[in-house]
């Protein structure tokens, strides 16, 4: 689903954010991405949908060389990958509902398409009851699932999470953990940067390990370390 | 495709509501750089009128002293008779001084300091020649021949007025031209400007839009729907502007109804070609200006 080969990723005239890496992840995998910050973990995940683009090497996803393709095409790839993040990211003048329904009005879903699957959605992660709120009236938490619905909301085959429960206390962090777990067995790919220990030691999942831009571990099964 | 095109309608009149100064800022340069366009437009082609009129029937003037006798008066109509290839006689016209009087008092109606200097007595008669040559050289060599004569005080030439009124109407046209551009340029600017605060004020959605794969296109298209608008208004604005102002230009010029100044008007056939031209210059400007603004801060 997802291979990078030999990418190195450069910010100006710096050390290297990302050095040479190699990889692949099979589709329906669970990979942590861990390190400190500031190791590349963020910067792969950007290269992944194309938010970045690499000096040397190559990233391959879904059976494209997705560097290789037209910036008017760029738009497609990424109504295949959900995008979490730390901090959300929700438009704060619009309800839950109208969060979940803009990821798809966006890409041209006509109306009876978006009444009928951001209700389904909310159900999976949970929100039904909450449509009607903005974002300032939901938990940390909830907002993240709100974030998750939107993203998972097109069914895309790559979900890609940037600290998801880096903002939330660790009992929250795992409720959103078992949504990507539930959401990962639907047979779409996760890929999760995050330094915290605790969620990779629970899951039990593969581990890639990077320390100042180079992959130093990769492990199936693995723990923090 | 009926959801893109309303989510494309909704934003941009979301966006207009929200940056009202900006708006009405790029509104209002944008109607006076078009309204500077039309005017440029409407006074070529109005002296183009006044010139046409003159260059139907181009004159000599022959103008006899005031205290010359009748003889002279005689010898100088037999010797511009006498020239039938050059001047067509039939139309030869003699203005005693009554009539250049009542003339005068037309044509330097807006100038009382000279009109003051002229008395029925004082003002020079004249003959009004139309030629058949149309030579300017031939039509020159004769009125010289007349200079001479006993009893001419002067010989005026049309071509002489003419080349003034051309030279007059050349510097408005590329004074306002000049002046239209660089409205126009700020107009540009302006649009520009509103459509980079727009796209600032919403970042955080065109980030979101981006990340889950809306097109450049559909991102841009509200914001350039937004800057045309305001290029159309401003289009608008300024036909209203024109309109009133050639209204009110033809109404004072028809008190001249006898004069040249009177073919100094526009018909309302050309006005309203005028009016398209403006209007689409307006809503060229106003798209491309926002396009171009919003390719360049799409780049995330």
């Amino acid at each position: 689903m997802i291979r990078l080969e030999n990418v190195t990723k450069t910010y100006g005239t710096e050390i290297p954010a990302v050095r040479d890496a190699s990889f692949e992840i099979a589709k329906g995998e669970f990979v942590f991405m861990v390190g400190p910050s500031g190791s590349g973990k963020s910067t792969l995940l950007r290269l992944m949908n194309r938010q970045e683009q690499p000096e040397r090497g190559e990233v391959w996803v879904a059976g494209k060389d997705i560097n290789a393709m037209p910036d008017s095409k760029v738009p497609y790839l990424r109504r295949n990958i959900g995008n979490i993040f730390q901090d959300y990211k929700l438009l704060l003048n619009k309800t839950v509902f109208e969060n979940v329904a803009f990821a798809l009005e966006v890409i041209g879903r006509p109306k009876h398409v978006i009444r009928q699957q951001v209700p389904a959605v909310l159900d999976l992660v949970g929100l039904s009851d909450k449509e009607d709120r903005f974002p300032h009236q939901l938990s940390g938490g909830e907002q993240q699932r709100v974030s998750i619905a939107r993203a998972f909301v097109n069914r895309p085959l790559i979900l890609l999470a940037d600290e998801p429960t880096g903002n939330l206390d660790p009992a929250t962090g795992e409720g959103i953990m078992r949504l990507l777990d539930r959401i990962n067995n639907t047979g779409t790919t996760v890929v999760m940067a995050t330094h915290d220990q605790r969620i990779v030691n629970m899951m039990r999942r593969r581990v890639v390990q990077l320390d100042r831009g180079v992959i130093v571990r990769d492990q199936e099964r693995g723990v923090y370390d | 495709m009926i959801a893109r095109i309303s989510y494309a309608f909704r934003e941009t009149w979301a966006s207009f509501k929200r940056n009202v100064t900006l708006t009405m800022a790029a509104v209002i340069t944008s109607a006076v750089s078009l309204l500077l366009v039309g005017s440029t437009f409407l006074i070529q082609r109005a002296f183009d009128n006044l010139l046409t009129r003159w260059k139907g029937d181009v004159e000599l003037i022959v103008y006899v002293r005031s205290d010359a006798d009748p003889n002279q008066i005689q010898v100088i109509e037999d010797a511009l008779k006498s020239q039938p290839s050059i001047i067509d006689v039939t139309k030869l016209r003699y203005l005693d001084q009554a009539e250049s009087y009542a003339e005068a008092q037309k044509l330097f109606a807006g100038d009382p300091g000279t009109l003051r200097l002229l008395t029925p007595e004082n003002i020079p008669s004249q003959f009004k020649v139309v030629p058949i040559s149309q030579d300017s050289n031939l039509i020159r060599e004769l009125g010289e021949q007349f200079r001479g004569l006993a009893g001419v005080r002067e010989v005026a030439y049309a071509q002489d007025v003419f080349d003034v009124v051309a030279r007059v109407s050349q510097f408005i046209r590329i004074a306002t031209t000049a002046m239209s551009i660089v409205l126009l340029v700020v107009a540009v600017g302006l649009i520009w400007n509103t459509i980079r605060t727009a796209m600032f004020a919403r970042r955080r959605e065109i980030e979101v839009m981006k990340l889950v794969g809306a097109t450049n296109w559909f991102i841009r298209i509200p914001f350039m729907l937004e800057g045309l608008l305001q290029g159309l208004i401003g289009g608008v604005l300024s036909c209203l502007g024109l309109w009133g102002l050639n209204s009110a230009w033809s109404g004072a010029v028809a008190d001249f109804n006898d004069t040249e100044l009177a073919a100094l008007v526009v018909t309302d056939g050309y006005m309203r070609f005028v009016m398209i031209i403006l209007l689409g210059i307006g809503a060229i400007a106003g798209a491309v200006g926002s396009g171009i603004a919003a390719s360049r801060f799409l780049d995330v």
